[in-house]
């Protein structure tokens, strides 16, 4: 069941134009992914983040640099997670499910009883009838977690999957995630802004400065899996996340004044 | 603390409002048909005292015997059929061929950069104003007539499929081709869904405009069809008949929007707001 690959960028830059003056979105960002490992990717906002995600996943053109993909016989090399409005407001929930595998061109059999199985493991068997917008915002990001999971890619990228929804719901789906990705193990790069979030999810934390946007900081979790929320306890994940903020707040407070 | 009586009180009032609201909503819906009800009446009784004059305005029971009568000698269902094939043949080809330019045009940027601007000034165009050339080329056939409504519906569609593709989420589109959807797949399971709501939209303005288009070309240039019997029947000086076509074409235009109003709520289930606890 579990596919797994690894991902790798090297010395990707993109430069876009505002006016006549080029801006440095991102600058000589490199990254190695290892096989099934779980990636967070931390920083300000407008620090080409996103853009790097987009870009690793083949939706935006990239400058300079290259991305490598793991050889894979899957259509979708890499299945997405966006923020919000990744759902087809037109489609059922088994149909927003079945969706990567019906454009991959899975049988039908394997089809049905994928989109079923990862229907039922987000707990959302009751509404695969139902159209999202009969859906909380939880339960249409766990449609959308379903569908990247089920299209069967090695990799997947998440923009900032939970980032929409209210504290608590976020906290519910934190663990539901860990628990997702703990039984595939599949090779995820996540963009987030949310520190604890990153603690609990990846196994690395790689910190980006604003523009030029670039990795300053590799932090490698000491945490050992599988894990629960009850690590936002152990003093370590104190310290840690203390850690990174620090790296990061001079650069938040930053953009934060440029915007 | 609240006590059972309390409790009891609550409920009770609440019962009450949920009463008075579903008291005003019966109110509502008697008004709705009450209104045009006594319009009638009224119309009726000023046609038999003589406050208006009946050789203008027939009186509803008049135009009622009217219509039993052309019913019965077929004349009525003659006329309505001929509207209604025109409508229907002429408002499908000009709705098939409107939708997939659409298409084309909303996901083809130089498609719609060449033809966009053009199409916008012919949707100006009074459609009726062009039937003379028609009539030069095809004669007075059925040809000209059918046109007419092709070429009416044609751009409405048009123009309302290429808003409803541009309106599509940029970020649903993203999502598609991030799960590799492209070319058919992208039409069927994308393209057309998403500009589904603009195109029903235009199905609406196109239904009223095609029986406006229908009935005019009928009164100039056709020998049956209810556009013809309106005016016929006001060159000899006939208002019964006068009336019992206008109410056809009314009843007409009410039919095919109520027809596609359903249709639309059959095809765009996500729009219906069926909300679950």
């Amino acid at each position: 069941m579990t596919s797994a690959a690894g991902l790798e960028a090297r010395d990707v830059s993109k430069v876009f134009f505002s006016g006549s003056t080029p801006v440095w979105a991102l600058e000589g960002v490199s990254l190695d992914l290892a096989p099934g490992s779980f990636t967070c990717i931390v920083g300000p906002s407008g620090c080409g983040k996103s853009t790097l995600l987009r870009i690793v996943g083949g939706l935006e053109q990239l400058t300079s640099g290259e991305v490598v993909r793991a050889r894979t016989d899957t259509r979708i090399p890499e299945a997405f997670v966006f923020q919000e409005h990744g759902v087809f407001p037109w489609m059922t929930v088994a149909d927003n499910v079945a969706f990567g595998l019906r454009m991959s061109r899975a049988s039908a059999s394997e089809r049905t009883a994928r989109t079923k199985d990862w229907i039922a493991r987000v707990g959302l068997t009751t509404f695969a009838d139902h159209y999202p917008h009969q859906l909380s915002g939880g339960m249409r990001q766990r449609v959308a977690i379903a569908r990247a999971f089920a299209t069967g890619s090695p990799v997947l990228l998440m923009d900032e999957p939970l980032g929409a929804l209210d504290a608590q719901t976020r906290q519910l789906m934190q663990e539901e995630l860990l628990t997702l990705w703990e039984s595939e193990r599949k090779t995820v790069l996540m963009v987030t802004h949310d520190i604890e979030e990153a603690i609990l999810l990846g196994d690395r934390i790689l910190v980006m400065s604003a523009r030029p946007g670039r990795i300053t900081h590799d932090i490698t979790v000491p945490f050992p899996r599988p894990r629960t929320v009850g690590i936002e306890r152990d003093p370590a994940f104190v310290e840690l996340r203390h850690e990174i903020w620090s790296l990061l707040k001079d650069d938040v407070r930053a953009s934060e004044e440029d915007a | 603390m609240s006590s059972p009586d309390r409790q009891a009180r609550t409920v009770e009032a609440a019962r009450t409002e949920r009463a008075r609201e579903r008291r005003l909503q019966g109110r509502d819906l008697a008004l709705a048909i009450l209104t045009p009800v006594a319009l009638l009446a009224l119309w009726e009784v000023s046609a038999r005292f003589g406050w208006i004059d009946v050789r203008v305005f027939s009186s509803p029971s008049d135009v009622a015997v009217q219509g039993a009568e052309m019913a019965a000698d077929g004349s009525l269902s003659e006329h309505t059929l001929a509207t209604l094939a025109r409508l229907g043949i002429g408002g499908a080809i000009g709705a098939v061929l409107g939708i997939a330019v659409g298409l084309l045009m909303g996901t083809s940027r130089a498609l719609n950069a060449a033809l966009g601007p053009t199409f916008s000034a012919l949707y100006a165009l009074p459609k009726v104003a062009i039937l003379p050339i028609l009539l030069f080329i095809f004669g007075l056939t059925e040809t000209p007539r059918i046109l007419s409504v092709v070429i009416s519906v044609f751009f409405i569609m048009q123009i309302n499929t290429v808003a409803g593709v541009h309106a599509i989420d940029s970020k649903l589109l993203e999502a598609a081709r991030a799960y590799g959807a492209r070319g058919a797949d992208r039409f069927r399971h994308i393209i057309l869904p998403g500009a589904l709501p603009y195109i029903f939209a235009g199905a609406r303005v196109a239904v009223g405009t095609g029986v406006i288009v229908i009935t005019a070309v009928e009164m100039l240039a056709s020998n049956t069809g209810l556009g013809y019997l309106i005016w016929n029947s006001w060159t000899l000086f006939m208002p019964d008949k006068m009336y019992v076509g206008l109410v056809m074409v009314s009843l007409l235009g009410a039919g095919l929007t109520a027809l596609f109003a359903f249709v639309e709520r059959r095809a765009i289930p996500w729009r219906r707001d069926r909300r679950t606890p």
